[in-house]
């Protein structure tokens, strides 16, 4: 019951950012443009179509993610509201989940009417298209949850701007690993393969959630690609939920 | 008062109308210059694809529609493509199984840029990536036999592309009219028969029917030239007919032209006439 409080009042505390209203009148303008760009594509509408729509739908709830969830927990220290939650018989770790499942809520209706809206882009453009094109915002939601975990974890130390400052490097960063692995393999003294591969495990690797290209050009899957970024995203969202709870329980309020 | 700020707006305004008016103008003077300029800046595709994080898709797809622009504006203007093969690199750099985009390049740098080596350089790097792509194999083997007319190699890549999933059907026609014209005649032979024997359709056993004709045919020319060129040898004179040849035991047989008409020897040529 006083989980469910905290997530009612992110979520509606989220739905009240104006940034929100601004990314999905974005999200919408860039899906609807690809109706215009289809005469220019010269027979290649329909694979313009569903990238654009996916990577809108991708970019619009990543900048989300990072902008909405940057300032979670820092609002609420900043506005002071944080002792008033707290003086309330509200576990610390109940407040840190509460506010990660309150802008997941979030983040799972923006993915839904973006893909909605991209649903009716390819109705009204009579671009061919099924199930399977739902699979890449699966694995978004998925790749969305490391990235409200990691707001959360920046958002409980440093305030917004620079939460989703760091937020968005790692997002960065998420996305090259794979060239961390390139160096090790590449390189030849020990400790810069050391480092690399260290560095390739320990940060988030964000592209195992990019399938829109395969998707798109219909390369059939195997079931490991979708479960095993899923189990992965999991644990990610576990453990830096965990190291939020550790630090936000060492402040003193 | 309030008149004069307003009139300073209206100019401010004005001056700008103008200003941007003068801008384009020099902009419709040197657009292909401007365009030129900005593929030099163009970076290479690896660089791009890091940057695009996982927007590399989306990226082509604007690259594909620049391409489009690049080649439209010099088939109008001057049919120079300098660039063209630079951004069909970038282009399949970003999106390595954008199919109509080898499609197009294939074409377009084979043909109106010239440079069909660069053509077959991005089909055989599609290849990597793609595999089981008929139509990557299709348009190298077309390379091979419109452009560089390596017909043995075209007969290959035909062949290649009548095996993947998903082919064209005639792919593998063609690979039997390109063995034709190659020293493998053989090849094109099976190929025909091939084809023949594994389809119902009556028009294409036609075809088929008509490919081992006139493979037959060319079989024939060439084994009654051998015939007379060796007679010419020994004899210091051309043969008066083909029965001649045979009575001399120069060849076995002579061979029945498989379309109706017959084999003769005019000027110590082997031809096929009505009579």
């Amino acid at each position: 019951m006083r989980l469910k409080a905290i997530i009612l009042n992110t979520f509606i505390e989220s739905i009240r950012d104006r940034i929100l209203v601004v990314l999905l009148v974005v999200g919408l303008i860039l899906m609807a443009s690809s109706k215009f760009i289809k005469p220019l594509a010269l027979g290649e509408e329909a694979k313009i179509i569903k990238d654009l729509g996916l990577s809108a739908i991708n970019f619009i709830s990543v900048l989300v993610a990072i902008l909405i969830g940057g300032r979670l927990v820092y609002k609420e220290i900043e506005k002071r509201t944080i002792y008033l939650v707290l003086s309330k018989p509200i576990k610390r770790w109940e407040f840190i989940f509460g506010k990660y499942l309150g802008q997941m809520l979030l983040l799972f209706l923006v993915v839904l009417l973006l893909t909605t809206f991209f649903g009716i882009i390819l109705l009204i453009t009579n671009t061919k298209g099924d199930y399977f094109l739902l699979l890449p915002n699966l694995l978004l939601l998925f790749q969305l949850s490391i990235i409200t975990s990691l707001a959360i974890f920046f958002s409980t130390f440093s305030t917004p701007l620079t939460a989703s400052i760091f937020t968005f490097i790692m997002y960065f960063i998420g996305h090259l690993t794979r060239d961390l692995k390139a160096l090790a393999q590449i390189a030849k003294s020990p400790i810069v393969k050391g480092i690399s591969n260290f560095l390739y495990y320990l940060l988030p690797n964000l592209a195992n959630f990019d399938i829109k290209g395969k998707v798109v050009h219909e390369i059939p899957l195997f079931p490991s690609q979708i479960y095993l970024p899923i189990i992965y995203a999991l644990i990610w969202t576990i453990a830096l939920l965990y190291f939020s709870f550790l630090i936000f329980q060492k402040k003193d309020f | 008062m309030r008149a004069l700020k307003i009139i300073i707006i209206f100019l401010l305004f004005l001056f700008i109308f103008f200003l941007q008016k003068e801008i384009d103008k020099e902009r419709k003077v040197s657009l292909r210059e401007i365009l030129l300029q900005e593929l030099m800046y163009f970076p290479s595709g690896k660089f791009l694809k890091e940057v695009a994080l996982e927007y590399d898709n989306l990226l082509s797809d604007f690259v594909w529609l620049r391409a489009i622009q690049y080649y439209g504006f010099h088939l109008v203007t001057d049919r120079k493509y300098d660039y063209l093969f630079h951004i069909f690199d970038i282009l399949t750099i970003l999106d390595e199984r954008f199919s109509g985009a080898y499609h197009f390049a294939s074409f377009s740098l084979s043909w109106d840029a010239k440079k069909p080596d660069s053509a077959l350089y991005l089909l055989k790097r599609g290849l990597t990536s793609d595999p089981f792509n008929w139509q990557h194999y299709f348009d190298i083997g077309f390379i091979n036999y419109m452009i560089i007319k390596d017909y043995e190699k075209a007969g290959y890549y035909f062949y290649l592309a009548a095996q993947m999933p998903n082919t064209w059907r005639i792919a593998e026609r063609w690979a039997a009219f390109a063995y034709g014209k190659s020293p493998k005649k053989e090849f094109s032979e099976i190929l025909w028969q091939d084809i023949y024997n594994s389809t119902d359709n009556p028009q294409l056993k036609k075809i088929a029917k008509r490919g081992l004709k006139v493979l037959k045919r060319e079989r024939d020319l060439e084994y009654l030239q051998k015939a007379v060129d060796q007679f010419i040898k020994e004899k210091k004179r051309s043969p008066n007919s083909l029965l001649e040849l045979y009575k001399e035991g120069y060849i076995d047989s002579i061979p029945k032209e498989p379309f109706g008409y017959f084999y003769k020897i005019k000027n110590g040529k082997v031809i096929y006439t009505k009579k």
